[in-house]
């Protein structure tokens, strides 16, 4: 990472003592200086409710910026993240919701109303169709089914949105979550019947540990390969993930920013390695290997999965070709964002950063 | 009221111009006492009015001539007479504010006048002089509002780099209550300070500028509108198509998902045909600085809209009027003097000696812009009467 100039910390000092502390972090003076209004406000929110006295906010902003200038996280100073209109809770332990993942989800919820709109003229009696059925895997703080929900709800009369996570602190975040949006008024009141989170390991087979696999949960709704779609109960229509994909080294030669690196849960960003041959290909892609498997069992309509960056998206949509070459059935997989519009759009680098893969079974 | 004795006659043309309005009127009254129309009652609410106006004014000048008739009638006695003279006077005393009145009622509702306002205030020339001092409108006019009973919000705040915090290079706040920018419409153009700056070493007095500007704001959704201010109506004269507006979230290079914790939420909108940029970084939610970008882009294109409308009208007037009437965004309207402490106003020569009662956003403001409004109001009717006249001579 290059050097911060002498002469922007000396011109942020000018400015405010407190702005070379965040500029380790932030790396421009607007960033800090965001950042510096972002902390003051909470400091005077907490010294007021706490009922300390008006030097308490000084002192108070002061230890949060020398947290920040050793790469804490802004959110969990704060205790939260907006996430489209939500405020979503973040706790140390539970991997912080980034702005590129808030995009797949609106491109999700985008797609999920195209197709309903789409099929909707075929006469198929909404009144008794199953709920459009969401599955989000690797759920975190509930991020994801949280503001699905919030987009789909005034579209569909019935949701079924289930939220996965092996991390014990992660469910009961996203629970919290749940409730603390209900409460904002950002979730309509149907959100608590409607969204369930499940303690299960993605990668499991159910043979060795305490924890649920997966299919132990989601095998009601699992379709044979020869069964008719108009079986109503299983199937999924969005099977929807944003596993750990950070290899091993990537890890640790920089890549991955210091404060990501000290202070959220590695568990959330690379993949455990498990000794289980080649089968798998590379370490940092066992859970796409899974989690496209899992897609095929449950039908899913519309598969998106966040990745890495555009060689690993890429290594997605050719391990789902191969997949679904075995499958009856016709699929399209593609890399998103990746015409120009939905790149500047979405705030995505034309070459670096993260992106999508989204799967489509074709009727 | 200056009533001027020769601005009391109302033009022929003006005259037509309220009879067939009352006439709209009296229609429009019996429509709905047959049925109701929220569209009907609208408009029959805004030219009621001018028929009670009217009606005030035919009545006024019925009495005048029936008096007249009996001055001229040799056989009216001498004590009528002197109560017939009496009476008459103070007839003709009131028609001149009657005319007035009509006038004024006359003149067309602004488009924008039901909405809530944006006030955006920018420094000018004057470097940090300039900066200081915008800060000190953005706190005049958040306790004009707050004195007033509105809510004024904060949308954007950014000060230079520098210092001290009270340096403003761009402020936007929202009020968010109707009529709001009827109000505050007065505010428009190019402010002047001249005072001795705090930055000054050798005592000179400095002469600089802000610009503040008074914009509509729309609601986020358009269908709330009428129609002819719906932003999402391709007929509507404010229509925003969304295909020639790039849409930028603010990122740099690098790694990005998971590998890093960017707490940056900066929006940038661009209006391709006019390049109107609107960036919105002050939230940390990105939908919420999406959201204020938004409401900006879609007031400064409005604002453009319709003051291009109204050059073309100056235009068309120019020849008539032998002038330009209208005082443009670009033109100085008012000086802040702190050696002589006072505020004048340029439009309407107004002088006020309690230049802080006024930076406090207090009464001394009220009447500046109070003055402003009957000045405006003022260079409509003109405008009006030229603009029928003109019709006239056609």
């Amino acid at each position: 990472m290059p050097r911060i100039p002498f002469s922007m910390i000396l011109k942020a000092h000018q400015e405010n003592h407190l702005l070379p502390l965040l500029l380790k972090e932030c790396r421009t003076i607007d960033s800090a200086r965001n950042e510096l209004r972002w902390l003051r406000e909470q400091a005077v929110r907490d010294s007021k409710s706490l009922s300390r006295s008006r030097s308490g906010w000084r002192t108070r902003l002061r230890s949060m910026c020398q947290l920040r200038s050793r790469g804490y996280p802004l959110q969990y100073i704060l205790g939260d993240q907006p996430f489209g209109d939500l405020e979503i809770l973040c706790k140390k332990g539970v991997l912080i919701p980034r702005p590129e993942t808030e995009s797949y989800t609106y491109q999700a919820a985008k797609l999920v109303r195209q197709m309903a709109l789409d099929s909707s003229d075929k006469s198929r009696p909404p009144s008794n169709a199953r709920p459009l059925r969401v599955i989000d895997l690797c759920t975190g703080t509930g991020c994801i089914p949280l503001l699905l929900h919030a987009l789909l709800a005034p579209h569909f009369q019935k949701l079924s949105i289930t939220g996965i996570d092996i991390s014990p602190l992660a469910l009961s975040l996203a629970q919290k979550n749940l409730e603390h949006n209900l409460q904002l008024g950002q979730l309509t009141s149907r959100a608590s019947t409607d969204i369930h989170f499940h303690r299960g390991n993605v990668l499991g087979n159910g043979s060795d540990d305490s924890i649920l696999s997966i299919d132990s949960i989601l095998q009601p709704y699992y379709l044979e390969s020869g069964s008719s779609l108009a079986d109503q109960t299983g199937g999924c229509d969005l099977l929807i993930s944003n596993p750990p994909y950070i290899s091993q080294s990537e890890f640790g030669n920089g890549t991955t920013a210091r404060s990501v690196r000290l202070f959220e849960p590695k568990m959330a960003l690379v993949p455990p390695s498990l000794v289980t041959g080649d089968e798998h290909g590379r370490p940092e892609d066992i859970f796409y290997h899974r989690i496209l498997a899992l897609a095929l069992k449950l039908r899913a309509k519309i598969t998106v999965l966040e990745c890495g960056d555009i060689v690993q998206a890429k290594r997605v949509v050719a391990l789902s070709e191969t997949l679904a070459s075995m499958e009856s059935g016709q699929f399209s997989a593609e890399v998103w964002p990746s015409c120009e519009r939905d790149l500047l759009e979405n705030g995505f680098h034309a070459t670096d950063g993260s992106r999508g893969v989204i799967i489509r079974r074709l009727p | 009221m200056r009533a001027k004795a020769s601005e009391s006659a109302l033009s022929p043309a003006l005259l037509t111009r309220a009879r067939l309005l009352t006439a709209e009127h009296t229609k429009l009254s019996d429509r709905l006492g047959k049925s109701f129309d929220a569209k009907t009652a609208k408009r029959a609410g805004e030219l009621a009015p001018i028929a009670n106006v009217l009606k005030e004014w035919v009545n006024a000048n019925d009495s005048i001539s029936e008096l007249k008739s009996l001055l001229d009638d040799p056989s009216t006695d001498a004590e009528l007479r002197s109560l017939a003279i009496e009476d008459l006077e103070s007839s003709q005393n009131v028609l001149p504010t009657i005319s007035n009145r009509l006038k004024k009622s006359l003149i067309p509702r602004h488009p924008f006048a039901d909405l809530p306002c944006l006030l955006e205030i920018r420094p000018g020339a004057g470097g940090d002089e300039a900066g200081l001092f915008a800060y000190e409108m953005l706190r005049m006019y958040i306790a004009f509002c707050t004195r007033r009973g509105l809510r004024p919000t904060i949308l954007k705040q950014e000060t230079e780099v520098g210092p001290s915090e009270d340096r403003l290079s761009e402020a936007v706040i929202e009020i968010e209550a109707e009529g709001a920018y009827d109000l505050l419409r007065t505010e428009s153009g190019v402010h002047r300070v001249q005072r001795v700056p705090a930055t000054e070493t050798k005592g000179r007095t400095h002469t600089s500028a802000v610009s503040v500007m008074v914009l509509p704001s729309f609601p986020e959704n358009g269908s709330e509108m009428d129609s002819a201010l719906n932003f999402e109506d391709p007929t509507s004269d404010y229509y925003i198509d969304p295909q020639e507006v790039r849409v930028e979230k603010m990122r740099a290079g690098g790694a990005g998902g998971q590998h890093v914790n960017k707490t940056e939420s900066a929006i940038r909108l661009t209006h391709i045909p006019t390049n109107t940029v609107v960036s919105m970084q002050d939230e940390r939610s990105q939908q919420a600085n999406r959201r204020k970008a938004w409401q900006v882009l879609r007031a400064k294109l409005a604002e453009a809209r319709q003051e291009a409308r109204e050059q073309e009208l100056v235009q068309l007037r120019r020849g008539i009027l032998g002038g330009v009437a209208k005082m443009g965004r670009g033109d100085k309207i008012r000086t802040y003097n702190f050696g002589q402490s006072r505020c004048t106003d340029h439009r309407t020569g107004i002088t006020i000696h309690n230049l802080d009662g006024v930076l406090d956003g207090g009464d001394g403001l009220d009447t500046v812009m109070e003055s402003v409004r009957t000045w405006m109001a003022d260079r409509e009717v003109e405008a009006m009467v030229a603009e029928d006249q003109a019709k006239e001579q056609k």
